[in-house]
């Protein structure tokens, strides 16, 4: 979740963007309230830092408004729980059952025939492979492991040893990308709402459903809004006002709640530039990179310009990739010889 | 490029005078004030214009110095000259009332524009500067501008160039400049606003350092006071251990607290009293009776006055009055008051720590910074390798002009020097036996010859087009020898000289070395 970050939404967004985290975590106990889900499983990081105690109070009390629900959570990376957290001392509501220990512990849910087995981070980084040996112990019926992390840096996993270890789910946090990586068995959830302008695609949660036949899970798209990576090509016609309009048509046709960060490529009129700042019609773009090249054929150009300056530029500084440093230097070198030459 | 006929239908002292030059060397003769300079001001103007000065300045430009004597609303020429096989004619009006130039193919007579640039073209993009620093020569003005130095620098990137606009590498260098410079304020602005940020935050920090700094000295006091608090009940609780290790006898343990002097005790002294009095004979037994009853009346005395001693006076009560409220804080709020503060500290004490996460986080470069510094980089690297190349570029040029230099002073010195080297300004040394011998070190006439020969060389590195070379009593300072070598590499390599003198000497050196050439008398 994220609670308590700030993620760049762009300038009509941002400003509120935090409290809507809380919101869309609401909706989440109503959905859990009118389906009457069994269980609710928070995979880590349900607060961006540590979290504080009013905040935790006023988890708790949203939380208490789930009618049927039993829910299990972990810390993360992010909220991990350090030497004062009030993870340590704080008293949930008596179906939220917090796993605080670092190794991993059982919550055993009698009434759901569940045992939810998990650790906690104590640590901003757990190097050990903790999972990959957290054998159940068949205490219940059903037996979810409730794992985050899965990078080098945060408790490396191997999917594939995992899954002998014959769990029904594992649930894992910390990614934000929602992906499977077992079908059925074991999935990443994503974050909730994409709490970083790197979070691209679309956010939600985990919805699944485990019988004696198995289990069953489905991504379900739930974020407000979501990041988008758009590449907009423009070519010689394309002027800075045309691109605006461009854009604006693209951002009322893709949705306007989304944030939109966006990529200029292709190839411009060697004799305009954009104004990146202009680009942005309902302050919703997070970021605009400018990619596009001036339109110049540089091997016509050198041809033209044998045993000359600009010929010699263009010959010592072609043949590197798009994206190189040499490349960028050709454009700039050639723009600024084509601008001021005489005649 | 070769001029065939001037007239000059009325321009300085010349009225309707045709002269007709021929190819290789033509030798114009007159004395001083025959209108040898006029006739060279009158080639350059039909070449360039004349331009007119403004104020005072037109007092003596050369618009009027070469304005007709007679009739000056009448002040024109032509000049006829071929040019790639073809031949043009050129007519001028110079006056300001019917100003015009007219460029016309003879051949096929169709009119070309002056102010488009046909003539510049058929010139060789020819300038005027250019044309006075090379080809047109005269003895006031040998060494050639500064400005010519800046041209050839310039020349250098356009090297071998073939049409197709001229490159201007100081302009396109200054461009670079101002594009770094907008980029680096970006990058400014782009750190700035990261400061901002960054202030915003540091000031959140230091508010709730300040907060956490007031707790805990909120917290040190309650802590002083709850320890005072116990350090007195300690006392208390001892002294009262104290007082009954000495003064608590059995009768203190049976006597119910509130109580001073249990009746049970006045009962029992009573019997005893009773008891002496029955026991004892008379009339020791009164006096044993009175003993015992004042030894009792001591004793209940005495247990009077202590409990008077804890009866509060009324100045104890003005005194508990006016000590401090908090001293009668109950230990029970100052607990909670502990708790709290507890509680507030660490919370705070989190939302810093928090905030100090989120400050480090503010170092991490983002994408945008990262893209701007890419493009300065690319900047920079671009001038710098513009740089580099235009230095090589130059190197070469350089090397041209030298190499074109030497050989001619070669020739005109009759082999006396061999190597004349330039630096970046154009000035010149010459080597000799290996030795580098400084311009201002010879003989003026040599300096002269060094500068027909620069002339020379950069007119043939800058002009497409040869033009004809256009000296005006260049040879005062050359001894006899040098002026034949001189007029020699001149026939020889040179399609059209004009050569302006007062003197006989450079007709008299050609007859006898039999150079031809075409004689004009004014």
């Amino acid at each position: 979740m994220h609670l308590g970050a700030k993620p760049d939404a762009g300038n009509a967004y941002s400003q509120n963007r935090e409290q809507e985290l809380w919101d869309s975590f609401r909706d989440i106990i109503t959905i859990c309230n009118q389906k009457k889900t069994d269980l609710l499983l928070i995979a880590g990081d349900l607060f961006h830092r540590q979290p504080l105690l009013r905040e935790l109070k006023e988890m708790n009390s949203i939380l208490e408004m789930l009618e049927h629900t039993e829910v299990v959570m972990i810390a993360g990376n992010h909220d991990y729980i350090k030497k004062n957290s009030y993870y340590r001392t704080f008293s949930w509501a008596p179906h939220v059952h917090m796993i605080c220990s670092q190794e991993i512990d059982c919550v055993e849910l009698d009434r759901i025939q569940t045992a939810v087995y998990g650790c906690s981070y104590h640590s901003r980084e757990i190097h050990d492979p903790v999972y990959d040996h957290a054998v159940p112990e068949r205490r219940q019926k059903y037996e979810i492991l409730l794992a985050h992390g899965g990078d080098e840096k945060h408790i490396p996993i191997k999917s594939n040893q995992i899954i002998t270890l014959g769990y029904d789910y594992v649930a894992f946090g910390h990614i934000h990308k929602p992906q499977l990586l077992v079908e059925n068995r074991m999935a990443y959830a994503g974050s909730l709402e994409p709490t970083d302008t790197g979070d691209i695609g679309r956010h939600g949660y985990i919805e699944g459903r485990i019988t004696g036949k198995g289990c069953q899970i489905r991504f379900v798209p739930h974020a407000l809004r979501e990041y988008r990576n758009c590449e907009v090509k423009v070519d010689k016609f394309v002027t800075g006002h045309v691109l605006r309009q461009k854009i604006t048509d693209m951002i009322a046709e893709q949705g306007m709640q989304h944030m939109y960060k966006i990529t200029l490529t292709g190839y411009r009129d060697p004799d305009i530039w954009y104004e990146l700042d202009y680009m942005d019609p309902y302050g919703n773009v997070v970021e605009i990179t400018d990619h596009t090249k001036p339109a110049y054929d540089f091997t016509k150009l050198k041809n033209e310009n044998k045993g000359n300056i600009l010929g010699q530029y263009i010959e010592s500084l072609e043949g590197y990739p798009a994206d190189s440093l040499e490349y960028q230097a050709l454009c700039e070198g050639v723009r600024a010889l084509m601008e001021t030459r005489r005649g | 490029m070769q001029i065939n006929e001037l007239l000059l239908k009325n321009f300085g002292k010349f009225h309707d005078r045709q002269i007709n030059l021929e190819e290789g060397i033509n030798l114009i003769h007159g004395e001083n004030e025959s209108g040898k300079s006029t006739i060279h001001t009158f080639i350059k103007g039909m070449l360039f214009g004349i331009e007119r000065g403004r104020g005072r300045a037109a007092q003596n430009d050369t618009f009027s110095i070469y304005e007709p004597w007679d009739n000056p609303n009448y002040y024109s020429g032509t000049l006829k000259f071929a040019s790639g096989g073809k031949h043009f004619r050129i007519e001028r009006n110079f006056d300001k009332y019917s100003k015009k130039a007219e460029l016309v193919c003879i051949e096929d007579g169709e009119v070309l524009s002056v102010e488009d640039g046909d003539l510049r073209m058929l010139l060789g993009e020819m300038n005027v500067d250019r044309y006075e620093n090379t080809v047109s020569m005269s003895q006031r003005n040998a060494q050639m501008g500064e400005s010519m130095a800046m041209e050839l620098k310039n020349y250098a990137t356009n090297y071998y160039t073939s049409g197709n606009g001229e490159i201007d590498l100081n302009g396109a260098l200054e461009q670079l400049k101002g594009r770094k410079k907008v980029l680096e304020n970006e990058i400014r602005m782009e750190m700035s606003r990261k400061q901002q940020k960054r202030e915003k935050l540091e000031q959140e920090v230091s508010f709730i350092w300040r907060d956490v700094h007031h707790l805990e000295e909120e917290l040190d006091r309650v802590e002083e006071e709850l320890e005072y608090r116990a350090g007195k009940e300690e006392e208390k609780r001892k002294e009262r251990q104290l007082e009954g290790e000495h003064g608590k006898g059995v009768m203190d343990e049976i006597r119910p607290e509130k109580w001073r002097i249990h009746p049970m005790e006045i009962l029992i002294f009573a019997l005893v009293i009773v008891t002496a009095v029955l026991i004892l004979s008379r009339p020791w037994n009164y006096l044993v009776a009175i003993v015992l009853f004042l030894a009792f009346g001591l004793y209940v005395w005495n247990r009077m006055k202590v409990g008077k001693k804890q009866v509060k006076t009324e100045p104890e009560i003005i005194l508990e009055e006016i000590t401090q409220e908090e001293e009668k804080v109950p230990i029970e709020k100052l607990r909670w008051e502990k708790a709290h503060i507890t509680e507030e500290l660490k919370e705070k004490t989190i939302q810093y720590d928090n905030l100090g996460e989120q400050l480090a986080e503010l170092d991490e470069i983002n994408e945008q910074s990262r893209e701007y510094e890419m493009k300065r980089q690319a900047v920079q690297m671009a001038a710098e390798h513009l740089e580099q190349l235009s230095g090589a570029m130059r190197g070469y040029l350089k090397r041209d002009l030298n190499e074109k230099a030497s050989a001619i002073i070669r020739e005109i010195t009759g082999g006396k020097y061999t190597k004349l080297v330039t630096d970046e300004k154009l000035h010149v040394s010459l080597v000799t036996d290996e030795k580098l011998v400084e311009i201002e070190q010879v003989s003026r006439g040599t300096v002269e010859q060094i500068y027909l020969a620069l002339r020379m060389a950069v007119g043939e590195l800058l002009c497409e087009e040869e033009m004809p070379v256009i000296l005006d009593d260049v040879f005062a300072y050359y001894d006899e020898e040098r002026m034949l070598q001189t007029l020699k590499w001149l026939k020889a390599h040179k399609k059209q000289v004009l050569l302006f003198t007062c003197q006989k000497r450079e007709e008299q050196v050609m007859k006898e070395a039999g150079i031809a050439y075409h004689k004009i008398e004014l």
